[in-house]
Order: structure tokens, then sequence, then C-alpha cells
């Protein structure tokens, strides 16, 4: 129970500043990282008409986050940004995933991998509109509808990336919290489990899901 | 009567057990009374099938009803945990980790009571759609739960972090005001993500081929509904972890135990709000899917807007932390 929020730290002083690492949770996103290089290795190695069991899984995933992606934004837009969106969903899918085998930690559970992917897909929806719209139009958005909103606007924009990085953050930390101190309370017995299969399969892939289409609609947003 | 430190932290924590159990028996049960009454409407109209029904009717107040047992499970450690002899941080701690839960517990038990409701309906409608309503349901009524999850989260740190190495006065406050701020913001939000869960159950059992345009904006819907929520858990990370410098005056303590007010209150509006969005959304989603990329823009956008107030709430507490 003392280990409740503790993370294990490299600290590196540069200046007079100090540089933290989370040593857990790089080592956990270079195993999120080596999973989803296998399986897209192993499942395009020998790409057929007939396809294997592997490429049939891929091709589904790949093929119906496609179609969700066209859904959302134009075909142009869709075709372009399709590589980022299916290789954030596979990456946050794993990620949320890897927190059912015993001692590994999910990387989404540190709030930093959220907040960067979230500043990402941030600062990808606005370079979208700046290039489809032109600097122009889209700054004077922010002037909507009378220029002294700016502020609230600039706010308003901003706390897009607090609410789609803690939305993640608070439903997989959340979720290993109570899995915790749940198994700390039954010595471990009957309940951690189905805990498990809840936070860790079903709100993780949910959340995985919401996060990309989010990214998404945020970009078609600015785009329009 | 002594009051020394010990007793005052038991009675604390009986009080947040209490106050844990009590508000958290208001949501569910309403939740459940919806389901019950909608179930009641469809047995009426389509006898044949008041089995179907009925299973249907106790599987949805089950899932309703776990927001209640989150408040139950927080209730009875805050009975029975052996509490210590710790510093008055402790006490503010239990109580607040009672109250967050019992609030917390209110907007999820309601939201979750929806889809159930318009699931029994839905079968009345349309009988071979049986098994595909009732996952719907349980996804969507799952997905309602995470305000309650946020609280319940709030309040199993507030009771087993030690807090006792920071100095009483604005930490006690503080830990009070963290409860407010994610219990009080859960409200709206669960209330929010019921609406939106409630139209795709009505909207698949109109039209069943459109369960996956359906699925994806009551999810996003969802999702952008439990913002307030989270800007509510946001406030209570700062409250319970920024150390906060010793002080005697009462304003530094009123400024904290504000700012979690102030945002758990700001949370409720624009989480039901965001919800009546995200309910006409599916709703006209199912109807006309065609149009999908724009009606799910148009949610977003509205959204946002409605959400605005959340952040100036967001932005007053932040400067009540941080400034004052």
């Amino acid at each position: 129970m003392d280990k409740l929020g503790q993370v294990h730290q490299l600290i590196i002083p540069i200046g007079s500043y100090n540089a933290a690492i989370n040593l857990e949770v790089v080592v956990m996103t270079w195993i999120v990282i080596f999973v989803l290089l296998l399986f897209g290795f192993l499942a395009a190695r020998k790409k057929k008409l007939l396809p294997g069991p592997l490429q049939i899984v891929g091709e589904l995933i790949v093929g119906s986050l496609y179609q969700l992606t066209e859904d959302a934004l134009d075909k142009e837009l869709a075709q372009k940004y399709f590589p980022m969106v299916s290789a954030l969903f596979l990456f946050l899918l794993i990620s949320n995933w890897l927190g059912i085998i015993p001692h590994l930690h999910e990387p989404t559970q540190d709030l930093n991998t959220p907040l960067s992917l979230g500043i990402m897909g941030f600062v990808i929806s606005h370079y979208v509109g700046i290039k489809t719209k032109g600097f122009k139009k889209y700054a004077s958005e922010y002037f909507q509808p009378m220029f002294f909103m700016m502020p609230l606007n600039l706010i308003g924009e901003l706390s897009r990336i607090v609410s789609i990085s803690f939305r993640l953050f608070g439903n997989i930390m959340g979720g290993s919290i109570i899995i915790l101190v749940v198994s700390h309370l039954t010595y471990s017995i009957l309940l951690p489990p189905f805990l498990n299969a809840f936070f860790g399969l079903f709100v993780g892939t949910i959340q995985a899901f919401v996060f990309t289409m989010l990214t998404v609609v945020y970009i078609s947003v600015q785009a329009k | 009567m002594v009051l020394d430190n010990q007793s005052i932290i038991h009675l604390a924590g009986y009080i947040g057990g209490g106050l844990a159990m009590g508000l958290g028996a208001i949501g569910a049960a309403i939740g459940e009374g919806y389901t019950a009454a909608s179930a009641n409407e469809a047995v009426s109209r389509n006898t044949d099938l008041s089995g179907d029904i009925f299973k249907n009717m106790l599987v949805g107040q089950a899932v309703a009803e776990s927001a209640s047992i989150f408040a139950l499970v927080i209730a009875i450690l805050l009975l029975f945990m052996d509490l210590g002899n710790a510093n008055l941080a402790k006490a503010a701690a239990l109580m607040s980790a009672g109250l967050c839960m019992g609030l917390g517990a209110m907007g999820s038990g309601v939201g979750s009571g929806f889809p159930g409701g318009q699931a029994c309906l839905g079968i009345m409608r349309q009988p071979q759609l049986t098994g595909r309503l009732t996952t719907s349901m349980l996804i969507g009524s799952a997905v309602c739960q995470t305000p309650a999850i946020f609280a319940m989260v709030v309040a199993l740190m507030l009771m087993f972090i030690d807090f006792s190495t920071g100095p009483v006065h604005p930490m006690a406050a503080a830990l009070l005001g963290a409860g407010f701020s994610t219990g009080l913001a859960a409200i709206g939000s669960g209330v929010g993500g019921g609406l939106a869960a409630g139209a795709s159950c009505q909207g698949i059992s109109r039209q069943p081929e459109t369960v996956g345009n359906v699925t994806t904006i009551m999810l996003v819907g969802q999702a952008v509904s439990q913002t307030p929520s989270i800007f509510g858990l946001l406030v209570s990370f700062i409250l319970m972890f920024k150390s906060f410098p010793a002080s005697t005056s009462l304003s530094a303590s009123a400024a904290l135990l504000a700012a979690g007010l102030c945002m758990g209150f700001g949370g409720i509006g624009p989480g039901v709000g965001n919800g009546m969005a995200a309910e006409a959304a599916v709703k006209w989603m199912a109807r006309n899917v065609k149009y999908g990329a724009e009606l799910m823009r148009t949610m977003l956008v509205g959204q946002a807007v409605s959400q605005s107030t959340a952040i100036y709430a967001m932005v007053v507490s932040l400067v009540l932390i941080f400034v004052i």
C-alpha cells in the first residue's frame, strides 16, 4: 500500500535544473513498441491473396480504422494522416492492455505519456487548420464572436489538451489504483482477475478508441 | 467528554462513512426506478416479450447499482478501517473521502438508468435485436460509471495516502476541497453520459444497421461529457499533492476549500449540458447517418462552448490555489 503514488526516477542534473526520467515508464514503452513492431512484421511478412491469421487480424484493424478516419476527415486528409491515427490507436491499445500482465505497468499510467500524445494531437490539428484555411482565417477565428473573447477562446483550446490527456490518465491510473487497493484488501482472492478484465481490457480499449477518435475529430474541426 | 486527536479522527471516519452511503444511495435508486418504469411500459405494450424485457431490466438495474456499490465499499472501509493515530489532516481526509464518494455516485447512478430503460423499450420495438441492445446497454452504462470511478479513486487516495507530513492548517482544508471538487463535478458528467447512452439504445432499436456509427458517436459524446469531472479530478490532484506553506490565517484555508467547491459546483451544469448535446447527436445519427461527420463536428463544437463555464470554474479555482 505504501507504493501508492510513488515512481522510480532517474534524476540527471543539468545546470540548475534536474531532468527526471521515469525508468519504469521508459522500459514499458519500449516493450509496447517492440510488441507492435513484432506484430507488424509477422502480419506483413508473407502477404498473400489468401491471408494467414495474423494478416487477417492486421487487415481487419487497419481497414476498420481507415473507414472511421475517412468518415470524419476527407479522403485526402484521411490518406495523409491515417498512418498517425493507426499508430496512435495501436500504441494506446497495447499500452492499456499491458497492465493485465503481472509486474508490467501501463505506460499511460504516467501522465507524461498521455500528455505528450495529447500535445502531439493538438499541434497536428492546428497545423492542419493553418494549412487548409490559411493563417489569417485561422487566427481570426480566435476573435469570434467578439474581439475581447480571445483569451477565453485560447484557454478553451488549451483546455482540450488537459481534458484529452487527463481522461486517459485518470481512467488508467484510477483503474490501477482500484486494482491495487482491492487486491490488497482481499489478499488477491477472487476479485483481481475480474477487475483486470474490466479496467485493463474493457476500459483500456474504450479509452484508446476515444483518445484516437477525439484526435481525429479535433483535426476535422480545425480543417473545416 | 475528551476530544483528543484520535477520537476526532474516528468521528470524521464515521461521519464520512455515513455520508458516503447516504448520498450514494440517492442516484442509483432513481436510475433503477427509471429502468423499471420503462420496463413496465415495454411489457404492457408487448406482453409476449415480458420474459426478455424482465431479464434485461434486471441486468440493467444491476449495472446501474454499481455506483452505489462503490459507495458501500468506501463506507464499510471507513467504518472498519484501522484509522491509526495521525494528525487532524487525516480527519479531514476521511470525511472528504466519504463526501467525495457519496456525491460522486449520484450522477452515475441516475445516468446509468437511462440506457437500461431505453434498452427495455428497444426490445419491445425490435425483439430480434435483444442481444445487440443488451450489449449496447452494458457498454453505455459501464462508460457512464467513469465519474463514479474517478470519485472512488480520489476517495481511496484520501484514505490511504499519508498526509501527515504537511502542515495541518491549510492541508486539512485542501483535502476537504479535493473531495468536494471531484464529488460534485462527477454529478453532472454522470447524468450527461447516461443521456447519451440512452439515446444510443433508442437509436439502435430504430435503425439497427447504424450500430457502428451510433456507438462511435456515443463513446465520443460520453467522453466529452466527462470533461468537467476530469477538471474536477485535476483540481483534486493539485489540492492533494501540492505542498502548501504552513499558515495560521484562516484565509489560506478558505481559499483552498473554495477552490474545490468552485470546481465542483462549476462542473455540474456543463456535464449535463454536454450530455444533452451528445444525446441529440446520437439520436439524429441513427436517423440520418449520411451526415454523420457534420453531426459529430456540430456536437463537439457545441459541447466545447457549453463547456466554457466549466473552464471558467477551473481558471478561478486554479487562481484560488496558486495566486491567493
